[in-house]
């Protein structure tokens, strides 16, 4: 069992959300990327998402956008990522998913990719341009492939969805990129409680999470939860400081972790 | 020696391209599918003219995405746009040209597909984006194919036509792919060969995916889609519509590039000799023809597509000579 399934397992047993952080591979700088995840792992981070910049980012709002670009302006690319993604495995014990577009990984050849990513320790994929309907050429490389999915998912999409079998669904929660604003509260629950009634998959709820009050908001609709643009957010206040954002990091982590918690004592 | 040449005059549609034969043809389904705005993007600002007209037509809500440097380099059209009801939007990331403004009108899409139709103006993007352009533009083949036949008796030995994304061009050749007609497709040779100089996507793309298709793409060895340059805007796109990246491979159309300056001069000497001012776009058709035209055997004939109207170009073509002093 992929240590993915682990930590999703174990959080639905604890019955509270594991918490996955979404961060750009190798921004602001190589080293500052790395002790930010460190101090992520030390705020009570589950699982990373690790990014590879990429030109035309299309599932990515502003936010996540600037930092592709700033990426692919520096020639960041899938292979330096995968390179980074060793170092971060080499540094620290969270499962690692790769998030990347799919024209990077049809090009380096997926046998070649495949091999090299479970080289560098990474155990899922997340590939926001490649349709449910297209997930199979992933499949049979022993890696944790992760679908998505959208509130305007149709009843069918959701059914796609549930016959991966996969360690857990992405579940978007706006209508449109990463970092837009969130749909209203009872619309996400319902979105998660009409998922819920066709899989027993866990969910993972991401793409507008803005902080503590949210994950406290969803600790019991969703298995997981996913912060992407809100440490983006802080990444973008605090690298003319680089010496305070590890901990700027490992706080926001702190305060959602203790945010999970369930504080009335009964769930 | 030398072929007779024609010109299929596109460039007298109204809103002045071919664009609008797709344009009202996918307004008209969207239209039909309950949808009550169109999203576009648009690189010369023809297919955004296009589809704004169709929007106010028909009476629907339009948002056009358009590169900061195209909008530009084509404020005749960003002007027309808006004076049709549309709002034409600026979109400053990366390239700022084509490629950028399709990446902003995906992103508009994913959120407001319930009652907005993606109104994609070239043969790409995901299916049945492609086919639907290459049907609704194939009427130039079958119009060029009827009108020749009557002035000919016969169809042409050529046709050539520009190819940016390619929806010309797969317009006028698909009605012509079963028959004794060599055709012929002019990308753009920019400035020249190197990474970022030129949009020849066909003669120096590998195979990659980019708006939801498989075709040839300019990108460098890890999968990052490449900078591109053109002088016409329209043609200034790292990719190519999937059915020219096929007919390439399978060698029944033939794909050659001219530089800006080529098509500069083709723009020049089309005015001169004819009075008919063509698109850059078109130019580009037009200047590979003024090539191959004098090589051709008596009594061959040329068909070339003149997608759009040059009166945009203007202002482009005025600042390329300045730049070189050259005076008119």
């Amino acid at each position: 069992m992929s240590s993915i399934r682990k930590q999703m397992l174990h959080y639905q047993q604890e019955q509270k959300p594991a918490l996955i952080a979404f961060i750009m591979g190798l921004l602001p700088n190589e080293d500052l990327c790395l002790d930010c995840i460190k101090a992520l792992e030390q705020g009570g981070c589950d699982i990373l998402e690790l990014g590879v910049p990429f030109t035309d980012p299309l599932a990515d709002g502003e936010m996540i956008e600037r930092f592709h670009h700033r990426g692919t302006k520096q020639g960041l690319n899938l292979k330096r990522g995968l390179e980074f993604a060793q170092r971060v495995k080499n540094s620290c014990n969270m499962p690692l998913i790769l998030f990347t577009y799919y024209n990077p990984l049809y090009r380096m050849g997926l046998d070649k990719f495949m091999q090299e990513a479970r080289a560098a320790g990474i155990e899922g994929l997340i590939v926001p341009d490649l349709p449910l309907d297209e997930m199979y050429v992933l499949k049979g490389y022993g890696m944790e492939i992760i679908p998505m999915l959208a509130p305007s998912s149709t009843d069918e999409r959701v059914q796609m969805a549930a016959q991966q079998q996969a360690a857990f669904i992405y579940c978007v929660s706006v209508r449109g990129v990463t970092g837009m604003r969130n749909l209203p509260e009872q619309e996400i629950k319902d979105y998660l409680q009409r998922v819920r009634t066709d899989t027993r998959t866990p969910l993972a709820l991401g793409f507008g999470i803005s902080g503590p009050q949210q994950v406290e908001t969803f600790r019991d609709y969703a298995n997981a939860v996913v912060v992407g643009s809100y440490l983006a957010r802080i990444i973008e206040e605090y690298e003319a400081l680089p010496w305070l954002l590890p901990g700027q990091m490992e706080k926001a982590f702190l305060e959602l972790s203790k945010a999970r918690e369930d504080q009335h004592g009964s769930i | 020696m030398g072929a007779r040449i024609y010109l299929k005059r596109e460039d007298l549609n109204h809103t002045g391209s071919h664009k609008i034969n797709n344009t009202l043809g996918q307004a008209l389904l969207a239209k039909r599918m309950g949808k009550e705005r169109l999203i576009a993007e648009t690189g010369a600002g023809q297919h955004g003219v296009a589809t704004a007209t169709a929007a106010a037509v028909l009476g629907m809500k339009c948002t056009v995405y358009m590169g900061a440097r195209d909008m530009q380099r084509q404020r005749l059209n960003v002007f027309r746009m808006r004076m049709l009801g549309a709002e034409v939007k600026e979109v400053s990331k990366g390239s700022q040209t084509l490629k950028d403004a399709t990446n902003e009108a995906f992103r508009d899409f994913i959120q407001s597909f319930e009652y907005s139709h993606m109104l994609i103006g070239s043969a790409v993007g995901p299916h049945p984006y492609p086919m639907m352009v290459r049907d609704f533009q194939s009427v130039i083949g079958r119009e060029v194919k009827e009108q020749f036949k009557n002035l000919e008796g016969r169809l042409p030995s050529y046709i050539l036509a520009c190819v940016g994304g390619g929806s010309n061009a797969i317009g006028i050749f698909y009605p012509f792919l079963k028959e004794e007609v060599k055709l012929i497709g002019v990308e753009a040779g920019g400035r020249g060969i190197s990474p970022g100089e030129h949009c020849a996507t066909l003669a120096k793309g590998d195979d990659g995916i980019l708006h939801g298709a498989l075709s040839r793409l300019l990108q460098d060895e890890n999968g990052q889609i490449l900078d591109t340059h053109s002088i016409s805007a329209g043609l200034d796109y790292p990719g190519v519509g999937p059915e020219h990246a096929y007919l390439r491979e399978s060698g029944r159309v033939s794909y050659v590039n001219v530089s800006d300056e080529e098509a500069i001069n083709g723009f020049l000497k089309l005015s001169e000799y004819e009075g008919i001012i063509p698109a850059l776009e078109s130019a580009h058709a037009v200047a590979y023809a003024i090539k191959m035209a004098p090589e051709l055997p008596t009594g061959s004939s040329l068909v070339i597509n003149l997608s759009g109207r040059g009166d945009k170009d203007t202002e482009e073509v005025s600042r390329y000579l300045e730049e070189r002093q050259e005076v008119l």
